[in-house]
């Protein structure tokens, strides 16, 4: 499958990625391991891709209580940063190691992922489970938002068209705390029939699923109430169980972690 | 010989492949080629009541879009091969109604998106049982007035048909096939017996996967010759079919089988006709490569399948009598269906007191069905092997022992009526209950669990020939038209080195073009190294007799002396009164020459069967909270007569064990209510992975065929038909309870253990 | 419109002609007639077409052309020198790695990468990096045990 006509330009810095995403119908391309498949497929038809993944936006560097993440981290630059092998933020390396292949997890960026909002995607929810908050450019300035507030449905985001992502910082959970990441994956797609990311801190602990709604989502309560997603392979009632299950799983996993950075 | 056969060896396309040097079918270059993309079908069952090309032809790049009526088909058949585009009538959604080619890919994809089809509804029948009450809406409205359409059904094994059609039954016309085999009083055999079990089970249509989706190119040489250029398990057939639906004279069709891409019944004249049809209707050279979408919307599964299946034992374990019910989702396939193959494999490698088999081919509005490993055998096996176990449940006995309590030997008469050839069930089986992982099943963690079950396959045959030249520097070229599916080209070259005297490293083998080749049939249903290997044996024996004839010239010694060793002709008893292949060969090729060139022509016609049986340990274990079944360990045992090639028999050994647990676990082609596919990518529809299969321990069991290439069997399905069922077997003891459709799935194993 | 551009493929310059929406699995193959990296699927999930990008293994039907300007791209032509095999296609040819062949490059190249992260990695890290590619014929063991031997040989 080819994608349909589009046009081809490489951003050079972040004020000519921004200047070139005015076109409308244009689309930022980092890792491409989410755009591509959707262009092959025809759903995506960009008249312009700005290739954004020169810009210097990629590392994780710890500062001031946060854990800052350039957008065009790869995953497989997330599960090698030291930082996010510790106990507090280990669920952010867990979860890499499980999304796509090798081969995907060599270009994919973290950024990426975040934007598309693929309602069944992984690392959204280690983010909402640790409260992360994205940095976002556009020509009209900067501005700061919850990934909680940036994610409202199925492949829809409350970015600007020309915003751009360009960090995703982390707070450090405090001393005493750990986090983990479970899931249960299609064994075709591999996406998660349902997965949970959990954060347990001496002040209290944190749970949000992905895989089993319109959008990944902070736990409050036992699930009895939410809505719940169901296909032919996966019934509703059978996410709902199966996200009780990780939810319990990544939550006994990051109070051990906890356990063990006391 | 005794250093040539039975030792694991590369295959001798390895080098090649590893380096990316095989050229595939899409991968040779074509000066002028056009690109075709088929336009497939929305709509399940429909009429076509036209197409909209303005769009498509406004595509910069786009030659032509072609309709059925623009191809120069000249049959009227409904099969794929003589139907390649519908008609009129649309019989499923995936069916290519119109092909769109251009001068690029990209523009042939840019025009296939433009095209409008208008498309009449019509009722689309899905629910294979309903389609057999009578009154039922009729899944294809117009008939098939040609009669000798779609005869591949000779390709994929031999399986009698059965007795005659019960009358009494009232079925609606979408029963194109009933078999039906009745031996004994099976009434009163339940009555007399001590365990009586029955069940209903399901299986989904299941895809080949092949990694190398369908592509063919074709075009004509100036000289009027048509050249197809493709990925297919047997070039005589396809040159056959190629010929008949574009009414041609054969010698006017040259059929090149290129590597292939993996096939697994799959590959047989799908896609040739498409690309024929255009290269003949445009006069260009065309290509075909199926996206991975399209192969898996338009192509040709394995049958969906309902089984309702009863069977009985006596307190001792002796079996007393099985009646089953089969019915299988054919499709739109009218040609052929294995309700022949899957009523008669459910008997299995045991003997019955009385029988009651039928089998009943449906037509559907869902794809056209089409061979995959072992037709209709896994299927069979899964609800066999899946009621033994309950058997041996209620009587308290060992799954293995009451297997092998009623395994067939040689001489016992099957549910076909004809008596059993040699036949390795019992040593299977007994090789099987030695592995440890069978004496540890009663000693493992809660939530894990041990099954067993056993299948076979009956193989097949079809006359074959082969030609075995020896060439001036003394190696071997062996030329045959068989398509190298399983790596039988490698089981080729240790066979005429064995036969011949050479090192195996001295032997090379081609596959020739129908325009050159010796006569084969297809590769499919376990038959090439059982048919092509003896006339393999014979031409190298024949080329070994104009070898001695001249050794025995030059060396002034009789014939009968000689011995040929290594690739050195020598007196027997003498070894220093020698020469070598090479001194020979080189002397007969020449200017002047006197020998006969050191070449030899062989062939077989097998009339006796040799079926492989194959057991399988599975060791899984259920996760009780997610459904989730992980397969932790698996053993195949299998009677593969003789290895000729241990390293190749145990790669189809595994492969066909994991593509069992692919049946098990993983693999289901989904539609809606409406017919349409819903689980038509690798993104939706799941074949097994690195991460999700174990290592697979092999049992090599040699029951040598008494007609075999040195006691060889053809061993490609036995692997898989088995291993389902042990997978089923595994998982009704862990979970404690019985899944009886397949795959089973995380939410399936789920939903049993809560019911 | 077509652009030119110019990638590093085996060591060696090259410049072709794409379009804004060509994949690098095209222009390798029918740009270039590096016909080793094979298309088996349309969702990016069967690895037949990897190669090695700046040394790591990407999926090159996902990957634009000009993703690749200038970068350094390996296919499984170049692994090794005319001529001769790369330890990994050595071991895959000795450890029975492949059947068909139609997923060896992409598998191979895979291993390629995995390898060059260092140490001798176990079953369970092989069988891991291996999850995006599909292999219908060998049940992966013979692949998984070619792997193997080279890390376990470095």
């Amino acid at each position: 499958m080819i994608p349909a006509e589009t046009r081809y330009a490489r951003a050079s810095d972040l004020d000519h990625a921004l200047e070139l995403l005015a076109e409308p119908d244009s689309k930022a391309i980092a890792g491409g391991q989410s755009l591509i498949p959707v262009m092959k497929l025809r759903i995506a038809r960009p008249s312009l891709v700005v290739d954004i993944s020169r810009l210097d936006l990629r590392g994780v560097e710890e500062r001031d209580g946060e854990v800052h993440v350039g957008p065009l981290t790869t995953w497989n630059e997330l599960i090698g940063a030291e930082v996010l092998q510790r106990p507090p933020l280990a669920a952010v390396a867990e979860c890499a190691r499980g999304i796509g292949d090798l081969q995907v997890r060599n270009l994919g960026t973290i950024g990426g992922s975040v934007v598309h909002a693929d309602p069944a995607s992984d690392m959204p929810a280690v983010l909402l489970a640790l409260g992360a908050r994205l940095r976002l450019r556009s020509p009209e300035g900067e501005r700061a938002l919850a990934v909680s507030d940036a994610l409202v449905g199925p492949f829809t985001t409350t970015l600007e068209p020309d915003e751009l992502v360009t960090d995703i910082a982390i707070p450090m959970p405090p001393h005493g705390s750990g986090s983990a990441y479970a899931s249960v994956e299609h064994p075709a797609s591999g996406f998660a029939l349902a997965g949970a990311a959990a954060l347990a801190t001496p002040d209290g602990e944190s749970v949000a699923v992905t895989g089993v709604g319109l959008t990944p989502f902070v736990l409050s309560g036992d699930l009895s109430d939410a809505e719940i997603f169901g296909d032919r392979f996966a019934p509703a009632e059978y996410r709902r169980a199966l996200a009780r299950v990780v939810a319990d799983r990544a939550l006994s996993a990051a109070r051990e972690r906890a356990k063990v950075n006391r | 010989m005794s250093d040539t056969l039975g030792v694991a060896r590369p295959r001798l396309d390895a080098p090649e492949k590893v380096t990316g040097a095989t050229r595939f079918a899409a991968d040779g270059y074509v000066h002028g080629l056009l690109h075709a993309r088929p336009v497939l079908a929305t709509e399940p069952h429909a009429r076509i009541r036209g197409f909209d090309t303005d769009a498509t032809l406004a595509v910069p790049g786009v030659v032509a879009v072609l309709s059925a009526a623009d191809l120069p088909l000249a049959g009227t058949g409904t099969d794929r091969t003589s139907e390649p585009l519908a008609r009129e009538e649309v019989v499923f959604a995936g069916q290519p109604v119109a092909l769109v080619v251009a001068e690029t890919e990209a523009a042939a994809e840019d025009g296939a998106e433009l095209l409008v089809v208008d498309y009449e509804p019509l009722e689309a029948v899905v629910d294979v049982e309903a389609a057999m009450e009578p009154g039922a809406a009729l899944a294809r409205t117009v008939e098939d007035s040609d009669d000798e359409g779609g005869d591949l059904e000779s390709v994929h094994g031999q399986v009698d048909k059965g007795q005659e059609d019960d009358a009494g039954e009232q079925l609606s016309g979408n029963v194109l096939d009933r078999v039906t085999r009745e031996q004994g009083d099976v009434a009163a055999a339940f009555a007399a017996s001590d365990a009586v079990v029955e069940a209903t089970f399901r299986t989904p249509w299941v895809y080949q996967a092949y990694i190398e989706p369908q592509v063919c190119t074709a075009w004509l040489e100036p000289s009027g010759t048509l050249v197809v250029s493709t990925s297919t398990q047997g070039s005589f057939v396809t040159r056959r079919e190629l010929a008949r639906a574009f009414d041609l004279p054969l010698d006017r069709v040259r059929v090149i089988a290129e590597p292939l891409g993996g096939a697994f019944g799959g590959k047989f004249a799908l896609v040739e006709p498409l690309a024929v049809g255009a290269a003949l209707a445009l006069q260009r050279p065309v290509r075909l490569v199926l996206t991975r979408s399209e192969d898996f919307a338009a192509t040709n599964p394995a049958s969906a399948q309902v089984t309702h299946l009863k069977v009985a034992a006596r307190a001792d374990g002796t079996l007393t009598a099985i009646e089953a019910r089969m019915i299988v989702d054919r499709g739109t396939n009218a040609g052929w269906g294995v309700e022949g193959a899957t009523s008669l494999l459910v008997a299995g490698p045991y003997r019955w007191q009385a029988h009651d088999l039928r089998g009943y081919g449906v037509q559907t509005n869902r794809f056209t069905f089409g061979a995959y490993r072992a037709p209709g055998a896994p299927t069979a096996a899964f609800a066999l092997e899946s009621l033994l176990d309950e058997l041996a449940r209620e009587l308290d006995l060992d799954p293995i022992e009451l297997r092998l309590k009623n395994a067939v030997v040689e001489g016992d008469v099957g549910v076909s009526g004809n008596p059993f050839p040699t036949i390795g069930a019992v040593e299977v089986l007994e090789r099987l209950r030695e592995h440890p992982l069978w004496a540890q099943r009663n000693s493992l963690p809660d939530g894990e669990a041990v099954g067993m079950a056993a299948g076979h396959w009956p193989g097949a045959m079809e006359p074959a020939s082969a030609v075995c030249r020896v060439d001036a520097d003394g190696t071997m070229t062996v030329v045959t038209s068989v398509a190298d599916m399983s790596g039988v080209n490698s089981g080729f070259a240790v066979i005429a080195a064995a036969a011949f005297g050479l090192p195996p490293e001295q032997v090379r083998v081609v596959t020739a073009d129908t325009a050159s080749a010796p006569y084969a049939g297809a590769s499919g249903g376990s038959k090439v190294t059982y048919t092509v290997g003896p006339a393999v044996i014979r031409a190298a024996e024949a080329a070994r007799e104009k070898l001695l004839a001249a050794a025995a010239q030059e060396l002034e010694i009789a014939p009968g002396d000689l011995e040929v060793v290594d690739g050195v002709v020598r007196a027997v008893g003498a070894p220093d009164r020698s020469m070598t292949v090479q001194e020979v060969a080189s002397k007969a090729l020449r200017f002047g020459g006197r020998y006969e060139p050191i070449e030899g022509h062989g062939g077989s016609a097998q009339t006796s069967g040799a079926p492989s049986v194959a057991a399988h340990l599975s060791h899984v274990r259920v996760d009780r909270q997610t459904g989730e079944v992980t397969v932790l360990r698996h053993v195949i045992a299998q009677d593969v007569g003789r290895a000729l090639n241990p390293a190749l028999v145990e790669g189809q050994m595994r492969g066909g064990a994991v593509q069992g647990i692919g049946w098990a676990l993983f693999e289901q082609l989904d539609h809606d209510e409406d017919g349409r596919l819903l689980t038509g990518s690798f993104l939706d529809y799941a074949i097994p992975t690195a991460e999700r299969v174990p290592e697979i321990d092999t049992l090599i069991v040699e029951v040598p065929a008494p007609d075999g290439p040195f006691g060889a069997k053809g061993i490609g399905e036995a692997p898989v038909v088995g291993a389902p069922a042990a997978v089923a077997n595994a998982v009704a003891r862990a979970a404690g309870t019985r899944l009886y459709e397949l795959p089973m799935t995380p939410p399936r194993v789920w939903q049993a253990l809560r019911s | 419109m077509p652009d030119t551009v110019t990638l590093l493929v085996n060591g060696e310059e090259r410049s072709l002609e794409v379009e804004g929406r060509t994949l690098l699995v095209h222009a390798l193959r029918d740009g270039l007639g590096l016909t080793g990296a094979h298309i088996g699927c349309d969702t990016s999930q069967c690895g037949a077409c990897t190669v090695l990008l700046d040394g790591r293994a990407v999926k090159s039907c996902t990957v634009l052309a000009h993703q690749a300007e200038g970068r350094d791209v390996t296919t499984i032509e170049g692994l090794a020198p005319d001529g001769e095999l790369h330890p990994i296609q050595r071991a895959f040819v000795e450890h029975h790695g492949l059947q068909c062949g139609f997923c060896t490059p992409g598998v191979i190249l895979t291993a390629a990468d995995l390898l060059s992260r260092g140490g001798s990695p176990s079953d369970e890290e092989i069988r891991h990096a291996l999850r995006g590619n599909l292999c219908r014929c060998t049940g992966y063991q013979g692949i998984v045990e070619s792997i193997r031997a080279v890390g376990a040989a470095s």
